[in-house]
């Protein structure tokens, strides 16, 4: 019922977002050709003193090109795009779950409905979950029949792990916005606070000596990289004890914002 | 059906409802009248759910909202006091989705609503006038098949004539044994319809001895307009000058006989025993004797 509504609310902005995830994908993975030989040619990346672009600059120009190439995709679709285009997305979604209702007065109508609020926010987040998600492995999942076209191949496997990851990234963003939407009440409101928020994590990020700080670090190329490449297995991803364990800091941070998101709902008076 | 005892709601510092007892049994049509601000949207939203009260003992069908709100919404359809449809759907859609949450539908009201309203169902709702959104927001709410309707403010936007056939509607309900609490303000046409009407005023409910002191009150309070020339007549005095020129005095007595004691021609045209609201609160807002003797 809700969940059929919301879908139908959100299909058009997941499509938009498949598009543009699409759209700068082809053109990083048709030209890399010709990207590859500006690379090996290029000293930028090495004389630039940020350290973690110089490590991506290593890795890309390298002289085993498969190997360079997937670095060049981890980088790309996953560290780039899905950074950027699906922390986008996950915004704008989550931002009006609620705070629109309020604002549209539809909040009280929803809630005096016979069904639950855990009901109404689970019917509410998992139509926007699929929107936010899919999008990153069906145009993730796409840059391997466009790397036949330049005859390259992408690793399945680890490419749906490097999908999984930037998923639940982009799930605890979404997470993270549905929460200040029940709380924030205002769609300006949660759009400022949670932009800020990012801004200043990405800020944060860009600075080299407290770059660790940010909660990109989660979701950077270093990341990225050694998952694509093969070197970090499943159970690293998930084992926080005996692996770095990013994927399980996020899982954990996804399921505390749904259960602050639950109880912000909880106790919201229309 | 109903059972509220010594209800107390505050937001922040300010007390919206105040000690507040209200009972009402099945099948009864409860009209619940108040100026705004005086609690009437809180006490529906209280008894739904929507509301966490602050103190006091609140029941539905036995059960207390504060935790079985679920169970209650499954037996209660309400209206609230803002209309709240999705603008983006389409007229079919938005009843499609309201009413899919219930499994039972009057579909012979739903048919005869949708027929009295002719509303555009195929048009979306952003497209519809503020009375159009309120009847149809008016057909998701009557159409489920529940033992309790809380409407809160159901005739607002709505044109007289739509006044009269939901209130129509509302009366065969009641004949059909359903039960309604209602908040309005429109005092006659609530009066004519409801089982018992109650006051609510500053977060408490009036008493009825007060309130027929106020309305007797008010049935000394007139309406005139004084042909030109003439001033008012003896045994009444001025309260207010309204702004369509019309004067509304408080006679000594009974109205009708001061009218028929007035000199021939002085006045031109007279209402009375119109109860109005506004006065009406503000003689329950005064303690009903005050204004008289200042």
């Amino acid at each position: 019922m809700i969940w059929r509504k919301t879908l139908r609310e959100l299909w058009l902005i997941g499509l938009a977002y498949v598009v543009i995830l699409e759209a700068l994908a082809i053109p990083v993975l048709l030209l890399w050709p010709e990207i590859y030989a500006d690379l090996q040619r290029s000293t930028l990346f090495k004389s630039l003193g940020v350290d973690f672009i110089k490590r991506i600059g290593d890795a890309v120009s390298g002289r085993d090109e498969n190997l360079a190439y997937i670095n060049w995709c981890a980088t790309m679709l996953l560290f780039r795009s899905c950074n950027l285009v699906a922390t986008a997305a996950a915004v704008l979604i989550g931002v009006g779950l609620f705070a629109r209702e309020r604002e549209n007065n539809t909040l009280e109508f929803l809630l005096a409905r016979p069904v639950s609020r855990g009901s109404i926010l689970w019917q509410k987040f998992w139509p926007s979950l699929l929107v936010v998600t899919v999008p990153i492995f069906v145009v993730n999942a796409s840059a391997i029949p466009w790397s036949w076209s330049i005859e390259l191949d992408l690793p399945r496997w680890e490419l749906f792990l490097g999908s999984l990851h930037a998923a639940v990234f982009a799930t605890a963003v979404l997470l993270l916005t549905t929460w200040a939407s029940i709380a924030l009440r205002v769609q300006a409101h949660v759009a400022a606070v949670v932009g800020a928020f990012i801004v200043m994590q990405l800020g944060v990020y860009m600075t080299q000596r407290i770059r660790s700080y940010s909660l990109f670090r989660l979701v950077d190329f270093d990341w990225y990289g050694p998952i694509l490449c093969g070197n970090t297995p499943a159970w690293q991803m998930f084992d926080p004890f005996r692996g770095p364990g990013n994927t399980t800091y996020l899982l954990l941070a996804c399921a505390a914002f749904y259960a602050l998101s639950w109880r912000a709902l909880r106790r919201t008076e229309p | 059906m109903i059972d509220v005892r010594a209800l107390r709601k505050r937001y922040g510092d300010r007390d919206v409802l105040r000690g507040l007892d209200l009972s009402m049994e099945r099948g009864q049509l409860l009209g619940l009248i108040g100026p705004n601000g005086a609690g009437k949207s809180t006490l529906l939203r209280t008894l739904v759910g929507l509301v966490q009260r602050t103190s006091g003992d609140v029941q539905l069908f036995g059960l207390d909202p504060a935790h079985a709100a679920l169970q209650i919404r499954r037996r209660t359809s309400y209206l609230p006091g803002e209309t709240g449809v999705y603008q983006q759907l389409r007229g079919a859609a938005f009843l499609d989705f309201a009413l899919g949450f219930y499994p039972r539908h009057d579909e012979a009201l739903k048919a005869e609503l949708l027929d009295a309203f002719a509303l555009p169902l195929d048009a979306k709702v952003r497209s519809y006038s503020a009375g159009m959104k309120q009847k149809i927001a008016l057909v998701a709410t009557l159409v489920p098949d529940v033992d309790l309707y809380l409407l809160d403010e159901p005739d607002r936007a709505l044109d007289a004539s739509v006044r009269f056939f939901l209130r129509d509607v509302l009366q065969r309900m009641k004949q059909a044994g359903r039960t309604i609490l209602l908040s309005s303000h429109h005092l006659s046409e609530v009066e004519t319809l409801a089982d018992r009407l109650e006051f609510l005023l500053d977060g408490a409910l009036v008493s009825p001895e007060r309130v027929q002191a106020a309305r007797r009150q008010l049935r000394r309070r007139p309406r005139v307009r004084l042909r030109e020339g003439h001033s008012l007549p003896t045994g009444a005095r001025l309260v207010r000058e309204e702004p369509d020129g019309m004067l509304v005095i408080e006679t000594d007595d009974d109205a009708v006989a001061w009218l028929r004691h007035a000199p021939d021609g002085a006045v031109e045209s007279a209402e009375i025993g119109v109860d109005r609201l506004e006065d009406l609160y503000q003689l329950l807002l005064a303690g009903g004797q005050q204004e008289t003797s200042s």
